[in-house]
């Protein structure tokens, strides 16, 4: 294992679950790119994992199998996807045998789908001030237009707001996305209305306003927490 | 689980689970839930939370079935780890409980789990009790409280009236010495 001691005892807490939101949600992430910071926590996770025997059972509130059983077939991986582009050729093939104007149509809408499966429509950005200190995670949805905020270690400001920004010098001043909320999901119907190519390519930012956001439409000061987004896709 | 032939039943019930047995998934459900709930509403407290966080774990252990080794540990032990990590993800993101802070009728404070005494264990479980036997009392109770209440550094700060710095040293060396006690 070639990890420094410090990441050692930050996998052996993350195990453990001793670290932060935002510690956790660094590493979490970390992990997904460090394949030794990712053996490291399962090493941990394995040490302790046995404890699990003595912890004594409490019976759920009510039976949840069907429930679940209903988000399993709902539930779509990556494996999933793969299935569908796989399902998706096969019927593609098959209609293109039954005639022409079926085939035609079907290629169509084979292409169109096999594009969305192949380019990635889904971005996310991590909105920190510094590599430790995640404040929010934006998911963007490019072809949706859909901006959701999700809040994971931002520190509540009393009497002030939160507020987004994208800015992106196609756009020159700094464009507001709305006031964002430090404890909940927010998400902003605001993107609707910028080019694609900027909206991928901007850089998000974070205000501290006051209460209900900028009373001006511009920023009152420096952004405290800032990204960029990156493709969720492999 | 008191039945000695269980853990043998799980193993099998996982690799069938791997295969899409909705049956197996169904029984290993049954089998499983009351020590899986057990698991996520100590570290969440409030159980509408930890109802719908359990239905995340098992659509998840659906999904995560095939990568069970049984040479790594018990099905408990990985479904468990799962269950851990989910909670303690929505634990952080919700607000913060003091560890002081238990509902009425909810007794089920790390204190009263004796893992000293516990009766059946895996021989890895053992091996891990010899271990966390040789810490500090203190040092035992702080590790234990974590593993089973989710309890971050400050919640430990709070309750053994340490600043955190102390803590996270002692969560370390505590760390460092079961590894070390464990490592053939």
């Amino acid at each position: 294992m070639t990890i420094s001691s410090e990441d050692d005892m930050n996998a052996a807490e993350f195990a453990l679950g001793t670290l932060d939101a935002g510690e956790r949600a660094t590493i979490a992430a970390r992990r997904q790119r460090e394949p030794d910071l990712d053996a490291a926590v399962k090493a941990w996770e394995a040490l302790l994992s046995s404890l699990a025997e003595t912890v004594p059972p409490i019976s759920p509130p009510q039976d949840f199998l069907a429930a679940i059983m209903a988000r399993m077939d709902g539930a779509v991986s990556a494996g999933n996807v793969a299935d569908l582009a796989r399902r998706l050729s096969r019927w593609r093939f098959g209609a293109l045998a039954a005639s022409g104007l079926a085939a035609a149509l079907a290629v169509g809408i084979g292409l169109r789908e096999t594009t969305r499966v192949e380019q990635p429509h889904e971005f996310v950005a991590v909105l920190q001030k510094s590599a430790d200190s995640l404040a929010f995670m934006v998911t963007v949805n490019l072809d949706t237009r859909d901006l959701i905020v999700r809040p994971v270690a931002a520190p509540p400001q009393p009497d002030k707001s939160y507020e987004l920004w994208i800015i992106d010098e196609k756009l020159g001043a700094p464009r507001s996305l709305g006031v964002i909320d430090a404890a909940h999901v927010t998400a902003s119907p605001r993107l609707g209305s910028f080019d694609r190519a900027v909206v991928q390519g901007a850089t998000y930012a974070v205000t501290v306003e006051p209460p209900g956001g900028s009373p001006d439409g511009k920023p009152s000061g420096a952004p405290v927490f800032v990204g960029k987004l990156i493709p969720t896709g492999k | 689980m008191n039945d000695p032939a269980a853990p043998l039943d799980l193993i099998e019930l996982m690799s069938r689970v791997a295969k899409r047995d909705r049956a197996a998934f169904a029984a290993l459900y049954k089998a499983t839930q009351a020590k899986l709930f057990g698991v996520v509403a100590r570290i969440l407290v409030r159980r509408d939370i930890a109802g719908e966080v359990l239905q995340e774990v098992y659509v998840r252990i659906w999904e995560k079935a095939g990568d069970y080794e049984k040479a790594k540990g018990s099905p408990i032990a990985w479904m468990a780890t799962i269950a851990r990590n989910r909670a303690l993800d929505e634990a952080r993101r919700i607000k913060p409980i003091s560890l002081e802070d238990m509902p009425e009728g909810f007794e089920v404070a790390a204190e009263e789990v004796d893992p000293l005494g516990s009766r059946e264990r895996s021989e890895q479980l053992a091996a891990l009790m010899k271990c966390l036997a040789r810490l500090d009392e203190e040092k035992r109770q702080i590790v234990l409280l974590a593993y089973y209440r989710g309890a971050s550094r400050e919640a430990l700060a709070q309750k053994f009236s340490r600043p955190v710095p102390t803590i996270k040293t002692w969560l370390h060396r505590s760390l460092a010495q079961l590894r070390d006690c464990l490592s053939p």
